[in-house]
């Protein structure tokens, strides 16, 4: 084992104290001078007819600086396939449609103005479930797509399908086959902190905005467009990411409300800033895809799985956003998740005039994960075999190639389900529990952990520089939205580099100071920019060495001379002071420079801060900067075949539960919790457990009480009353978390991604245990106390 | 309406010219700048605006400003002493990850302040009523709760 | 949101002054935790609010003979007040369990009471205890029996005009428990359903018992039919199973985002069943 220094330590992350402070810098807290504050008008229909906009009683409201609508500026074509638009035009699609906007000296004279525009309707039939969108004669949400050619059904223009083995023949084959169809819900990420933003122009017809995203380089281009559509075609955006009050997917595209800004600061001449309120953080961001999946599963009479079959069809809502690239993520499990051969996967996403939808925390994973391990189970229990040993005959394994062609390389998935079964005295407790109602489960998950080429580049950059005291500054394109990104990228550079992490400043939010990253999301930031660290901090430590090697020696001399001046009765050895050291002599570590052959002389060491100021106080001085830029061997998934090595690297994850259920209130108790994850090396053991322990409240949310309701496209819970999602004495139950180090060989220090794993098989792991506890299986989350009662009554 | 109330903010007397249908978060944040209190729902169901008024929490989201008049206002700001020292409950937190986003640790922290301040030494089960106004998406809780017993071993 | 004025008179007459003064166009305002939401949500538009915190006479909680709490008695002190953790602790645990410590730190019984949500958790405690309401308003003083109080969802016996002064609750007899009980979806939350039970029990025979159910009906409910068929009888498993399907049939509760009609009226005959049992047990 290498011994780190700072790899694997339980250290506070950098931004605490100034979190802790209440001194952290949100959107919320940005004033800028002259700033206007914007609202939104939003439609009062799901699916409608714009017929008039009448702005003239907002525009004439003193304090009022600009009101728009579509008419009176220029088409900006937003989203992943550009069926979106800021302000629309002609006819809205969901209640979130924007159809007018105003920007004016205060927020309350904003909000004023915003309820003067009257909006003529005329409603038209809508569509709100994908079964209905699909039928012959449903009412048409789009009737062009985005290069205007006609349009006559409902299906989003991105299709997904993957076929590997012959999944007929099995299921003729099969000894036992499990079939069901499951269902998830909306979820609303609920960050704590709303999203906003703030727009601002230059004398030259350049943007600034400041915004709430994860991926403020894209996002520079999505806004590059948009200044070419009005007209500003060749000026820049420069993004910049203020602290973010939490993210989980709700950054991943650009938004209307960004667009508007937009509009708004270039029609004013001033900043302005949008900062949505928590109703309309609920009711205009996108929340995660909602699911029906029909599942078969099949396996011989040894119970080796022999098949997978999935029909998917996801409600996309009326725009299309990253939510329709979900199923690309959702193929890796269903695919490659346990070792099956034979594989199909088929997924539709359907328009509905419901809210569009985007990815959250797992990206399609906790859908995915819901029907197949839920479904797992009850194959177990047809093949008469206890669903840990089914899982353990299944496992995956290192080194192996999955029928989607993902090259698994370290795999700790054995360990997982070993160490979960251990933790909760598995073979003690399955299946005895039902005369107290009590019961055990479990799930497994499978997801990147090597990044995740979704786009053509799947890179980061990073600067590193060092300045004359030793101090490093880390400049990355990855951002920190609570995560600890800026933690765990700390820690590996300055064990790559050789300081102490004290001395590393994390910089990053800027697009126009910080080097190009894709985006932070898939899990991807701590793996991609941590070996983008290691490899700039080689080519540092390069440098340092080259001016060591000359300056080295003359220093421990000056030193020791200087020491003799205060000591007279110390003797400088007799040494060759003058010597020009080759670079490879020389190691770095802990912010100390001395001879790798002589480590422990106290004589011979030369603080890097001495060396840096070495390197330029001089004539012909240079300066100590490094760049490096990683893009992981990863590869596109083939839209044709479905095939493609997504990740660099692959995550597993086993979660157990043990519940206890109360037949007469329907009440799910979880008594205790065992979250074990293969995260191929610790980095920071404090911020690894945070996300694992989040990322896991967030799926028992998702598993007993999230969800999004809407009647008829309208959301009826927009705000943390009726929505729930939990609070402290909800934790009321033993959580064991295991952190299975796999040593990664694509990972920095071995490391892999882990931000969405801790939410993703959650859910099935409860269900999975209550069906243990009585019987019974709750296939449509959230696992709600009327849904038991009801199904005991079923079952009765 | 429009009336000049005063009050102990952090310690010192101030005043303020404020609109009858103004909260106490509003006063905090737009006239005395005072951002380290946020506001999370408006609506008193997260707690991420909580402060001290008199030594109890509040929601200062639905605290009438006119309420503050001759009271003791401490927020966030007024925990950190001089030369930015943390206070023991800020640097529990700090030491133990109760922090990730940090958007609702204001709020937290100053729950956590009302809590020990009468019960120093608080049950696991206490500490979680104790923090039950206010909701974190980050952490889960665990560490939090972990942060609020150790700072409670320190108070 | 509405822009509202706002008064701070220090007694009652000075608050009917300006209630008088204000045509009816005000509205008086106790802790604000609901009020002040749902200006916010758009759902009340006051011109002025009239608030009662200043007002000296509304304060107070005093157990001599029984219980006597000001109107604006916080949740917070009925939460930590012994004699009544001691004496009515479904009024206790009521209390506990309303909403978060922020809000029990401002908001008060009689606001709560005010409001007149069918899901008031300080509603069932003191139906079952009888409490009486004080009333007071520029007409002069009334009493009201808590049952009589509530009309409706948000809608009381209240004139515009008037104010709950004082809640009382008759002394507790020997051999009475009591219990309240709330379920909601998750540990914080509005109840789904909620109930209250107390129990006098004499040589193991129920000598009087008092059942109330809350968010199940358009006000929180008396339960008197079931009421009548427990007294008298000894408390058994049987009973007790009867009582759970008897009010199912006497509430009637709604589907709302909290919860369905059919799940509220299951888990109240189980919530009130339970509180008889506990109230049982405390009452030996």
């Amino acid at each position: 084992m290498t011994q780190y220094s700072f790899i694997g330590t339980e250290v506070p992350r950098p931004d605490a104290s100034d979190k802790a402070a209440g001194k952290a810098l949100y959107i919320h807290d940005m004033v800028l001078p002259g700033m206007l504050y914007g609202k939104i008008k939003y439609s009062e229909y799901a699916h409608a007819r714009i017929k008039h906009i009448d702005t003239s009683r907002a525009e004439r409201l003193p304090g009022v600086r600009a009101v728009i609508t579509g008419y009176n500026t220029p088409e900006i074509r937003i989203g992943f396939i550009r069926d979106n638009m800021p302000l629309k035009k002609d006819k809205v699609r969901q209640f979130r449609d924007e159809v007018a906007a105003v920007a004016a000296i205060d927020p309350e004279i904003a909000e004023e103005a915003v309820e003067l525009i009257r909006v003529e309707y005329e409603e038209l039939p809508a569509v709100f479930t994908p079964e209905d969108a699909l039928k012959e004669g449903a009412p048409i949400v789009h009737e062009t797509d985005a290069r205007g050619r006609p349009k006559s059904d409902n299906l989003v223009p991105v299709a997904w399908n993957f076929v590997a083995g012959d999944v007929e023949k099995a299921k003729q084959e099969a000894a036992f086959i499990a079939e069901g169809r499951f269902q998830t819900p909306l979820i609303q990420q609920s960050c704590m902190g709303t999203a906003g933003c703030i727009a601002e122009f230059d004398l030259e017809g350049n943007l600034t905005i400041h915004t709430k995203t994860q991926i403020p380089f894209l996002a520079q281009n999505d806004f590059n467009r948009a200044l070419a559509a009005i007209g500003l075609k060749g000026k820049n955006t420069r993004v910049t990411v203020p602290t973010l009050g939490g993210s989980f997917g709700t950054g991943l595209d650009t938004h209307g409300y960004e667009y508007i800004a937009i509009l708004l600061a270039y029609k004013t001449g001033r900043p302005v800033k949008i900062v949505l309120n928590r109703e309309e953080e609920f009711t205009t961001l996108s929340p995660r895809q909602p699911t029906e999946t029909h599942i078969i599963q099949g396996c011989d009479k040894e119970g080796k799985l022999t098949l997978r079959e999935v029909r998917m069809v996801l409600d996309n809502g009326a725009y299309t956003s990253w939510g329709a690239t979900t199923p690309s993520v959702m193929m890796l499990p269903i695919s490659s998740l346990y070792r099956v051969p034979n594989v199909l996967y088929e997924a539709k996403i359907v328009y509905t005039n419901n809210t569009y939808c985007q990815a959250m925390r797992g990206y399609g994973n906790p859908q995915a994960a819901w029907a197949l391990e839920c479904n797992l189970d009850d194959l177990a229990e047809k093949a008469g075999m206890d669903p840990f040993e089914f899982r353990m005959l299944n496992a995956n394994i290192p080194d192996d190639t999955t029928p989607m062609g993902l090259n698994i390389t370290s795999c700790g998935h054995e360990a997982c389900l070993k160490t979960v079964a251990d933790r909760l005295n598995w073979k003690q407790k399955r299946g005895k529990g039902r005369d107290k109602a009590r019961g055990v489960g479990m799930a497994s998950l499978f997801h990147v952990g090597g990044s995740g080429r979704v786009y053509r580049s799947d890179g980061t950059g990073i600067i590193m520089k060092l300045d004359d005291f030793g101090n490093v500054s880390v400049i990355t394109g990855g951002i920190e939205m609570g995560q600890g990104f800026n933690s765990a990228l700390a820690l590996v550079s300055a064990e790559a580099l050789g300081v102490t992490p004290d001395k590393v400043t994390v910089i990053s939010g800027d697009t126009a100071t910080c080097p190009w990253d894709v985006g932070t999301h898939a899990s991807r930031g701590a793996f991609t920019a941590g070996n983008a660290a290691i490899m700039a901090a080689q080519k540092a430590r390069d440098k340092i060495f080259r001016i060591a090697s000359e300056h080295f020696m003359p220093r421990v001399h000056y030193k020791l001379k200087k020491r003799k001046k205060k000591d007279p009765d110390f003797e400088i050895p007799d040494l060759d002071y003058n010597r020009i050291c080759d670079p490879s002599e020389f190691e770095l570590k802990e912010n100390v420079v001395f001879l790798k052959e002589e480590p422990d002389n106290p004589l011979l060491r030369v603080s890097l801060e001495e060396i840096l100021r070495e390197a330029h106080y001089r004539e012909q001085g240079s300066m100590i900067i490094s760049e490096a830029f990683y893009d992981p061997p990863n590869q596109m998934i083939d839209m044709k075949t479905g095939r493609g090595n997504l990740s660099a690297t692959y995550i597993f994850g086993t979660h157990g539960a043990e519940v206890e259920v109360d037949r007469e209130t329907g009440k799910v108790k979880i008594l205790q919790f065992v979250a074990a994850h293969d995260v191929g090396k610790v980095i920071n053991r404090q911020t690894i457990k945070g996300q694992i322990y989040g990322g896991m409240m967030q799926g028992l949310g998702y598993a007993l009480c999230e969800e999004y309701k809407t009647d008829k496209g309208r959301n009826l819970n927009p705000n943390f009353l009726d929505y729930k999602i939990f609070s402290a004495p909800d934790v009321n139950f033993p959580i064991h978390i295991e952190c299975i180090e796999t040593d990664d060989k694509e990972g920095p220090f071995g490391a892999k991604g882990v931000g969405e794993p801790g939410l993703v098989p959650v859910a099935p792991a409860v269900a999975n245990a209550i069906y243990d506890a009585i019987g019974v299986r709750i296939r449509d989350l959230p696992i709600t106390p009327e849904k038991i009662l009801s199904a005991l009554k079923k079952k009765q | 309406m429009k009336k000049l109330i005063r009050f102990t903010l952090n310690g010192h007397e101030v005043s303020a010219e404020v609109e009858s249908h103004r909260m106490l978060l509003e006063v905090l944040r737009n006239t005395f700048h005072l951002t380290g209190t946020k506001e999370g729902c408006g609506q008193g169901e997260c707690g991420a605006c909580t402060v001290l008024v008199d030594g109890l929490s509040v929601d200062s989201c639905l605290y009438p400003a006119f309420e503050v008049e001759g009271k003791s206002v401490t927020t966030i700001e007024g925990l950190v002493e001089e030369g930015s020292r943390l206070h023991p409950i800020q640097e529990a937190f700090v030491e133990h990850g109760g922090i990730q986003c940090g958007f609702c640790t204001p709020g937290m922290i100053m729950s956590t302040k009302a809590l020990l301040d009468e019960n120093p030494h608080p049950t696991d089960d206490e500490i979680k009523r104790g923090i039950s106004g206010n909701l974190c998406r980050c952490t889960g809780y665990v560490q939090i709760v972990e942060s609020i017993r150790k700072a409670a071993e320190k108070y | 949101m509405k822009k509202f004025d706002y008064y701070q008179p220090e007694s009652l007459k000075e608050a009917y002054g300006l209630m008088e003064k204000l045509n009816g166009e005000a509205r008086f305002i106790a802790g604000g935790t609901d009020v002040i939401v749902r200006i916010k949500q758009g759902a009340l538009h006051p011109d002025a609010l009239i608030s009662l915190r200043r007002i000296s006479a509304l304060k107070g909680l005093g157990n001599e003979d029984g219980l006597s709490m000001g109107s604006m008695t916080l949740f917070r002190d009925i939460e930590r007040d012994p004699a009544i953790a001691r004496d009515y602790p479904a009024l206790g645990e009521a209390a506990s369990v309303l909403a978060n410590p922020q809000v029990r730190n401002v908001a008060t019984i009689g606001g709560n009471l005010c409001n007149a949500a069918p899901s008031a958790d300080a509603a069932p405690p003191l139906m079952v205890l009888e409490a009486t309401l004080t009333i007071e308003g520029p007409g002069g003083q009334r009493e009201v029996s808590i049952e009589d109080f509530f009309r409706g969802p948000g809608e009381t016996c209240l004139e515009h005009t008037e104010v709950v002064t004082r809640i009382t609750i008759p002394k507790k007899r020997k051999g009475t428990g009591m219990a309240f009980l709330k379920i909601g979806r998750v540990a914080q939350d509005i109840a789904i359903a909620n109930a209250a039970a107390l129990i006098v029990v004499e040589n193991g025979v129920c000598r009087k018992c008092r059942l109330s159910a809350g968010a199940v009906a358009p006000v929180p409910l008396r339960l008197k039919r079931i009421e009548g068929i427990v007294e008298g009888r000894k408390i058994e498993p049987d009973l007790l199973d009867r009582v759970a399907e008897m009010v199912q049939e006497d509430v009637s509760p709604i589907t709302d985002v909290r919860s369905t009609a059919q799940y509220r009226k299951t888990v109240s005959g189980i919530l009130v069943k339970r509180a008889i049992k506990e109230a049982l047990d405390r009452a030996g």
